[in-house]
C-alpha cells in the first residue's frame, strides 16, 4: 500500500516530456560522440565523466530540493566555497579532519538557517534573500578570513585531503561516493520524509500548504540547511580535487548557471512542486556529456558557454511548445 | 422567435484528448434575447461560450453569424463580428484606468486621454454606472470590474455579449443591478448569453434557457415553460431531493461553553472590532456582503494573517490563543476550508488521496521524521468513501475532478484533522447542483458530531437553510445576530446593507 501511494507521488505521475526529450538528446549525443570522437567511449573517460560530474550532481541535488519547494538558492556557490574555506583553514591550522568537518558542518547549518530565517520569518523573496546572502558570505569570507585573497591552498599531503581524492572501493572514488550520498539523501528527503511531502506541497501551492497547517517554516529551514550541506559536500569534492579553494568560482557565475541549467533541463520547473531525483540525473547527463564531448573536441570554454545558453533556450521553447499554457490547459479542470 | 439567428451552432463538437466537452450541439441565439445556460460543472457551458467567443475552435460542425459561415479562429475574429465575452475572472489590467481598459486593444495611433475618457464616460453614463473613468481598474470591486467589462463590450458595439457566471461574486443588490442593465441592453438589440448556477436567475431573467448535461445540449425552451424542478430534472436526469430540517435540538447559546470567543479583533481596514462566540454542535452562519471582513477574520483566527498590534483577543475553549502560523491553529483543532479552492485550497499536482493525506499529516504526522505514507493513504481513503468522492481515475490530479469533487477533497483535507472548529468559507461556490446538497449534508453532519462550525456564505438560502444561529457582518463588524427561528432573508439583508 505504501508502494502504491509512492507510485502516485507527485512529479512521477505525469510523464515529463521535457525530461524525455533531454534524455533522448543525451543518448543521441552519446552515440554521435562515441562514433565521432576518439576516446569518448572508453572506461577511462567514463570515470573522468563520473568524477567530473560529482560536484555538479551534488550541487544540483541541493538546488533541486530548493526549487521543488518553490524557492531558489543563489548563494549555493558562495556557500560551497565558504564551506570549503572553513574546512581548509581548520586543517591548515592542524586540526584533524573530523573536527574540521564538524566545524564546517556547523557553519553550513548556520548559513542555511540564516537563509531560511530571511525567507520564512522575515518573508523576503528567496531570490533576493539568497542574492544578498551570497554577497554577504563572499564578502565576509574574503575580507575577514582570506584578507582579500581569492585563493586558498590546501596541503596536498594532509590525510583528510588525500582521503577526499582517494578511491574508497576499486572504481569508486570519494567524490563519486559523496555524489551517491547526495542523491540518496535527496531521494530520501523528498520521497520518504514528512518534510519531503511538505516540500512538494509548498511548491505546488504555498498558501494551501500554509493554511492546511503544514509546517512550512520548519520545512523551509530543512530545505535550506540541506542545500547548504550539499554545497559543503560539493566544496570538499571540488577543493580536494584541485588542491585550492577558489573564490573566482563564485564571482564568474558559470557554475551557478550550470546548476540551474541542470535542474531546469531535467524538467523541474522553477514554479516548483514537480520533479525529483530522476530529473536531476537527466539534466546532469546532458550537460556532462556535452561538456566532456566538446572538451575532447577541443571546443573553447567560451564556445561551450554559447552552446549551453542555446541548449537552455531550446529546452524552454520546446517545453512551451509541448505544454502550451493557454486558456484551454488552464481551464482543463472545468471544460 | 423568427428571423435569422445572430449566432447559430450546427452540430458542433469539441473534444479534449478524446473526451467530448461538447458533442453535436445545435444552438441558436436571436437578436435581443437573453439566453441562460445551465448545467452542472463540466456539462459544457463554458466550452459552448468559448466556441462562440472564438477562444477555442470546434473539431466538427459550423458556427454561423448572421447566417454566414464564420471562421472564429481567435477572440479578435469574434470581436470583429460584434461578439464579446465577459469572463468570470475579469480580464481588466489593474494598473490602467477604467477608460484605458475600455479602449484597450482598440486605441487609435494618436490616443488622446480626453477623447478616451469622454467616450468611456458617455458609455458609463448611458449604462447608469457610477464608476469614475479615471479610476484605476485595480481599485474596483469585483462587481464594478464586471460592469466595466460589460461597458467595454458596449463601447465596442458588441451585438452579442457572453457572460460567464456573472453573478458568482456579486451580492444580491449588485445582481439586481446587473440584470437591470442586461434588460436595458436587450432593449437596444443586444443578445446575451449568461451561464449561471443559480436557477432562479435563469428562470426570472432569461427569455430562453438551454440545459446542458455531460457535453450535450439536452433541452432549449422558453424560460416561462420551465420551473426549478424541471430544470434540475434536465440537468441531473433525476429530481433532486430537497432536504428538510428540524430546528436543532440544542440550539441557542448558553447551552454550552463557546468553542471560540473572539473579542474586538481588528485587522487592517477589513476587520473592525469583530466580536462573536461560536458554540459546539451548532452551525453559526455569518452572512454579509463581500468585503464585510468575514473571510479576513477567519484568516486571523487561523493565524494566516496577523491582526493589528493590540487588535483584540481570541479564546479557544477558554484559553487565550494567538497564532503566528496556521500550523499552530491546526494543532489546536481549528480548520479552515478556503473560499477559493484553486487559489489556496488544493494541491493541483496531486490526486485526491495525496491531498487528503497531507491534511492528515499536518495534524497527526507533524513530529514524524519519516512520512507515514500508509496511514496517510488509509485516512484519506476512509474520508474519500465517507464523502463519496468520485474520481475519474485514481492517478488523476484533482484538477481533473468536477468542482463538487474538488470541493469535497478540500473539505476532507480539513475534516481528516478531526478539528473542534471548522470554518467553511463559501463551501458550495462553483459546485454543481448535485454536490451542493451533499456538501450541505457534510457540514450538518459535522456540526451534529459536536464540533463548532462557522459557515461563511454569500448565498442567503444556504445560510438560512443550514445555520442554527446567524451573525451578520457589515464593514468588519458583527451588526446583528438571529436565532434560527427569527431569521428571514429580508431581515438579514436589511442588517447587512446600509
Amino acid at each position: 500500500m505504501a508502494e502504491g501511494l509512492l507510485s502516485l507521488a507527485p512529479g512521477r505521475r505525469k510523464s515529463n516530456l521535457l525530461a524525455m526529450i533531454v534524455l533522448a538528446v543525451t543518448v543521441a549525443l552519446i552515440i554521435v560522440f562515441s562514433i565521432a570522437v576518439d576516446g569518448f567511449a572508453t572506461v577511462g573517460n567514463l570515470r573522468v565523466i563520473l568524477s567530473n560530474s560529482a560536484s555538479l550532481v551534488i550541487l544540483s541535488c541541493g538546488m533541486g530540493v530548493v526549487i521543488i519547494s518553490r524557492g531558489l538558492d543563489l548563494s549555493l556557490i558562495a556557500q560551497m566555497v565558504a564551506g570549503a574555506t572553513v574546512f581548509s583553514i581548520m586543517i591548515n591550522a592542524g586540526a584533524p579532519g573530523s573536527l574540521a568537518l564538524l566545524v564546517a558542518v556547523a557553519t553550513m547549518v548556520l548559513v542555511g538557517m540564516m537563509n531560511a530565517w530571511l525567507i520564512a520569518y522575515v518573508e523576503i523573496p528567496a531570490l533576493l534573500a539568497t542574492l544578498a546572502s551570497a554577497m554577504f558570505i563572499t564578502g565576509l569570507f574574503r575580507f575577514f578570513i582570506l584578507r582579500g585573497e581569492y585563493l586558498l591552498l590546501l596541503p596536498k599531503t594532509n590525510p583528510a585531503v588525500i582521503f577526499l581524492s582517494s578511491e574508497l572501493l576499486p572504481g569508486v572514488s570519494a567524490p563519486v561516493a559523496l555524489m551517491f550520498v547526495a542523491l540518496a539523501s535527496a531521494w530520501f528527503l523528498l520521497r520518504r520524509m514528512s518534510a519531503g511531502r511538505t516540500i512538494y506541497a509548498m511548491g505546488d501551492n504555498f498558501q494551501a500548504a500554509r493554511l492546511s497547517g503544514l509546517p512550512v517554516r520548519t520545512t523551509t529551514i530543512i530545505v535550506y540547511v540541506y542545500a547548504a550541506l550539499a554545497a559543503l559536500m560539493a566544496g570538499l569534492v571540488m577543493s580536494s580535487a584541485s588542491g585550492t579553494v577558489d573564490f573566482r568560482t563564485v564571482t564568474n557565475g558559470t557554475l551557478l548557471f550550470e546548476v540551474i541549467l541542470v535542474v531546469v533541463l531535467g524538467g523541474i520547473p522553477l514554479r516548483g512542486g514537480r520533479g525529483g531525483i530522476w530529473n536531476i540525473l537527466v539534466g546532469v547527463a546532458l550537460i556532462v556529456v556535452l561538456r566532456n564531448g566538446m572538451t575532447l573536441l577541443n571546443v573553447t570554454a567560451q564556445t561551450q558557454d554559447v552552446v549551453k545558453g542555446v541548449v537552455l533556450i531550446v529546452a524552454i521553447v520546446t517545453d512551451n511548445y509541448l505544454n502550451p499554457r493557454d486558456t484551454e490547459t488552464d481551464t482543463v479542470g472545468d471544460l | 422567435m423568427t428571423g435569422t439567428p445572430i449566432v447559430r451552432l450546427e452540430n458542433v463538437t469539441k473534444t479534449y484528448g478524446g473526451i467530448a466537452a461538447l458533442a453535436q450541439a445545435d444552438f441558436d441565439l436571436h437578436p435581443g434575447e437573453i439566453h441562460a445556460l445551465v448545467g452542472e460543472n463540466g456539462a459544457g457551458k463554458s466550452t459552448l461560450c468559448k466556441l462562440i467567443a472564438g477562444v477555442i475552435t470546434p473539431n466538427e460542425g459550423t458556427i454561423r453569424v448572421d447566417g454566414q459561415d464564420a471562421n472564429l479562429a481567435t477572440p479578435k475574429d469574434a470581436s470583429r463580428l460584434g461578439i464579446s465575452m465577459v469572463y468570470q475572472e475579469t480580464s481588466l489590467v489593474p494598473q490602467l484606468t477604467v477608460a484605458q481598459n475600455m479602449v484597450l486593444g482598440r486605441e487609435s495611433a494618436f490616443n488622446s486621454i480626453r477623447k478616451v475618457r469622454n467616450a468611456a464616460r458617455q458609455v458609463l453614463q448611458r449604462l447608469n454606472f457610477k464608476v469614475d473613468p479615471m479610476q484605476l481598474a485595480g481599485s474596483l470591486s469585483t462587481a464594478k470590474r464586471q460592469m466595466v467589462e460589460i461597458a467595454r463590450a458596449v463601447l465596442n458595439e458588441a451585438r452579442v455579449i457572453i457572460l460567464d457566471e456573472p453573478t458568482a461574486a456579486l451580492t444580491p443588490e449588485e445582481t439586481d443591478h446587473l440584470f437591470d442593465l442586461m434588460r436595458s441592453l436587450q432593449r437596444s438589440g443586444v443578445a446575451m448569453i449568461f451561464i449561471s448556477h443559480a436557477l432562479e436567475e435563469a428562470l426570472n431573467h432569461a427569455d430562453r434557457i438551454s440545459v446542458l448535461r455531460n457535453g450535450r445540449l439536452t433541452v432549449t425552451g422558453q424560460a416561462r415553460d420551465f420551473d426549478r424542478n424541471r430544470l434540475i430534472h434536465h440537468m441531473i436526469g433525476e429530481e433532486l431531493k430537497e432536504f428538510e430540517r428540524e430546528p436543532a435540538a440544542s440550539a441557542g447559546p448558553g447551552s454550552a461553553l463557546p468553542v471560540l470567543r473572539v473579542e474586538n479583533v481588528r485587522m487592517g481596514s477589513m476587520v473592525n472590532n469583530m466580536s462573536f462566540s461560536i458554540f459546539p454542535g451548532q452551525i453559526t452562519g455569518i452572512a454579509g456582503l463581500i468585503g464585510s471582513g468575514r473571510s479576513e477574520v477567519a484568516k486571523v483566527i487561523m493565524g494566516h494573517t496577523k491582526r493589528n498590534f493590540g487588535g483584540g483577543r481570541i479564546w479557544l475553549e477558554g484559553r487565550e490563543v494567538r497564532y503566528a502560523l496556521p500550523a499552530q491553529a491546526v494543532a489546536d483543532g481549528i480548520a479552515y476550508v478556503s473560499e477559493d479552492r484553486k487559489l489556496d485550497g488544493f494541491f493541483e499536482t496531486m490526486n485526491a488521496t495525496e491531498n487528503i493525506g497531507l491534511g492528515w499529516m499536518a495534524k497527526f504526522g507533524r513530529r514524524k521524521l519519516i512520512a507515514p505514507l500508509q496511514r496517510m493513504a488509509q485516512a484519506a481513503r476512509d474520508w474519500e468513501s465517507r464523502l463519496s468522492i468520485r474520481g475519474i481515475g485514481k492517478n488523476q490530479s484533482v484538477l481533473y475532478l468536477s468542482g463538487g469533487n474538488q470541493q469535497k477533497v478540500v473539505i476532507a483535507k480539513s475534516l481528516v484533522q478531526k478539528p473542534k472548529l471548522v470554518i467553511f468559507d463559501e463551501p458550495t461556490r462553483g459546485v454543481d447542483v448535485g454536490a451542493i446538497a451533499e456538501i450541505r449534508q457534510i457540514v450538518r453532519d459535522f456540526a451534529e458530531s459536536g464540533a463548532g462550525v462557522i459557515l461563511i456564505s454569500s448565498y442567503l438560502p444556504e445560510i438560512l437553510d443550514l445555520s442554527d444561529r446567524i451573525l451578520v457582518a457589515k464593514s468588519g463588524t458583527i451588526v446583528a445576530e438571529f436565532a434560527r427561528g427569527e431569521a428571514t432573508a429580508s431581515r438579514i439583508l436589511h442588517a447587512a446593507i446600509h
